[in-house]
């Protein structure tokens, strides 16, 4: 069983970046040689270039709900069909490239993805730092990666 | 005066937002397009070592990455007084044909090709990648993804790296082609002209044999009278990664050819109070508002603003493919925007028949791929972005810093004339007050023939993106909200 953490994010847009310092928090804290951690700067179908070949993929990234606030750590599924958007009006939605890649019959695809949110829900501006609430999710965020990773490996 | 907003579009995840203005008599006065964009990249920069400016600049949007990578780069030629050895400057050409093959691959087939083979009145779930291979088959499907991943694989080769190249450097390129690897990338490129000879059939047998597809392209809502811009070679022909930029205007007539340097002194841009963007024109027109025809200054990038700049393709395949498209739509220039679509696949080909010429070029394995750098002063480098024309101007300090950073992306160069279609397209469909059911489908084709995009931040994931529309009286009150979705 392999297994892939995978940090999306655009690492010159502030807080945009969140899933990649998560996933250096997490690479620097587990030595288990059936997981993957990785960046990517990118979305939609790229990433799905990015996971094939892994059995699971807990994918971290900032996400925009108006309802919470900024910093809120979620797990949320991977929504079936068009309801994740990438980033940019020249893509599909993650969502949308694997429910298309599983009809296609691409054999590859992981069986299990698991999306570890954080709230971030004002407009980013270009720069290399996090704010200080977001940069407190940092850590709360990796221990759900490493409990979802654990109850993987419990799982058969 | 109502307001009709809607916000936001599907497809073009939140950051466009359109207001369309009624007037008194429920008619369309006015459509606008709101990009909060991303402010403070200048600033950004400043100080920053020139030599980093191709990977971050290559960050600012994951659309263009490769396109900023190169006008970042060929910027900084420019700013470093050198000349790339030959070998370089075909490996950099070889990379950026990768490019435009997955990206306008991506464009047809997942988000332009929808209203078209699925139809532009099909319901909303159905307009997507999945309706199209409903449609078209699962081989089709199953070939859209392996040539898709072909034009990334060819960039990832060449670039050192997937999606966001590191091989630009002022003066070359720091990888050349092992032999295998240019076995590999010829493989891949023999199978592409196939595919991209496949998608024109395809547009040919589901769009241009039938006749209400044809009258939509030829209709007054999807057509502009503007300007044209685009990079071209010695002899007027499209490309990509170098050359003039030429203007042709409304006859189809050279109106301007220059050096990327000179940008300054044939562009200017309008400042609108409702925008962050900018809405660039020609100097020698000048700026007449939202309006079309000889008198504005208003142009086009992209796919069909290349097209009509040129005087053709510097392939074989592909002009005879571009002289169809002119004899078929009534002679230079094209005016329709909907016709954006079959330009980009005649440069599909184009692509990957340039591809083909380069990978069997013997010098395309030479390991002189870098020339040595002068001193740094200032530099414009220019590219054609799969959306358009893309300039990068950097001012540098006598220590290779950046003291000034100046971009002028490819929407923003369509901005003013994606403005006016989104006018028109809700034009069309909105008539005394009442809002046709097509209106949104409508203002999203016009929206998306351009393939717009705007810098965003890489990833946003709200739970779910309905698209509304919300109607305001004269007091901009809030009459009533339509939804549609989530999709």
């Amino acid at each position: 069983m392999k297994t892939m953490v995978l940090g999306v994010g655009n690492p010159i847009l502030q807080d945009d970046s969140i899933g990649l310092h998560v996933a250096q928090y997490v690479k620097e804290r587990i030595d288990d040689p059936t997981v993957h951690v990785d960046v990517a700067y990118t979305g939609g179908l790229n990433l799905l270039d990015v996971v094939q070949g892994y059995d699971s993929v807990i994918l971290i990234d900032a996400i925009r709900d108006t309802t919470k606030k900024n910093g809120t750590v979620e797990r949320l599924p991977l929504p079936e069909g068009k309801t994740v958007y990438s980033c940019n009006p020249h893509d599909v939605s993650f969502a949308e490239a694997m429910t298309l890649a599983r009809n296609l019959g691409v054999e590859s695809c992981p069986h299990t993805i698991v999306i570890i949110g954080i709230v971030v829900n004002q407009t980013p501006e270009f720069g290399e730092e996090l704010s200080t609430e977001i940069e407190r999710a940092v850590p709360v965020a990796a221990q759900l990666v490493l409990t979802e990773l654990k109850r993987g490996k419990s799982q058969p | 005066m109502k307001t009709v907003t809607i916000d936001p579009i599907t497809r073009l995840e939140g950051h466009g937002k359109i207001t369309i203005f009624l007037n008194d008599h429920g008619n369309v006065e006015n459509a606008y397009l709101q990009i909060p964009e991303l402010r403070g990249f200048e600033r950004f920069s400043q100080g920053r070592r020139a030599e980093d400016m191709p990977q971050i600049t290559s960050r600012i949007c994951g659309v263009c990455p490769v396109a900023h990578h190169f006008a970042a780069t060929k910027a900084l030629d420019a700013a470093f007084h050198v000349e790339p050895p030959s070998a370089a400057k075909k490996l950099r050409e070889l990379l950026y044909c990768g490019y435009i093959i997955y990206d306008h691959i991506l464009h047809f087939y997942f988000l332009g090709g929808p209203d078209f083979i699925v139809g532009p009145d099909a319901p909303a779930p159905k307009r997507n990648i999945l309706g199209v291979i409903e449609k078209a088959g699962l081989d089709v499907g199953k070939d859209v993804i392996k040539h898709r991943a072909y034009g990334q694989k060819i960039t990832a080769i060449l670039g050192g790296k997937a999606t966001h190249p590191v091989c630009g450097l002022p003066g070359g390129v720091s990888k050349g082609l092992t032999r295998e690897e240019t076995k590999e990338i010829k493989e891949m490129i023999t199978s592409c002209i196939k595919f991209a000879q496949f998608s024109l059939t395809l547009f040919d047998s589901v769009v241009l044999q039938k006749r209400e597809y044809l009258e939509l392209i030829r209709s007054d809502p999807y057509t502009l009278k503007t300007y044209n811009m685009g990079l071209v070679d010695k002899k007027n022909l499209v490309n990509f990664y170098d050359g003039h930029v030429r203007v042709t205007d409304q006859q189809g007539d050279e109106l301007l050819k220059f050096k990327a340097n000179e940008y300054s002194k044939h562009l200017a841009e309008h400042v609108e109070e409702w925008s962050y963007m900018k809405f660039p024109y020609l100097k020698k027109i000048g700026w007449q508002g939202f309006t079309d025809g000889k008198q504005s200054g208003v142009y086009r990038v992209g796919p069909l603003g290349r097209l009509n700049a040129a005087e053709g393709m510097a392939t074989p395949q592909a002009q005879k493919e571009y002289k169809r498209m002119f004899d078929t739509l009534g002679g230079k220039p094209i005016n329709s925007t909907l016709a954006f679509h079959w330009a980009r696949l005649i440069e599909l080909l184009y692509a990957t028949e340039r591809a083909l010429e380069l990978i069997n070029d013997p010098e395309i394995t030479s390991t002189h791929i870098r020339n040595p750098v002068g001193e740094p002063t200032e530099g414009v480098g220019v590219v054609e972005a799969a959306r358009g024309t893309l300039f990068h101007h950097y001012i540098l300090d006598k220590h290779g810093l950046i003291q000034r950073a100046n971009l002028i992306v490819a929407t923003t160069n369509n901005a003013g004339a994606i403005t006016m279609s989104v006018r028109d397209a809700a034009k069309g469909a909105i008539h005394r007050g009442v809002i046709n059911d097509g209106l949104l489908n409508k203002v999203e084709m016009a929206f998306r023939a351009y393939d717009p995009c705007f810098a965003c931040a890489t990833h946003t994931l709200p739970g779910g993106m309905p698209l509304t529309v919300d109607i305001r009286n004269s007091k901009k009150q809030l009459v009533t909200s339509l939804s549609r979705g989530p999709l």
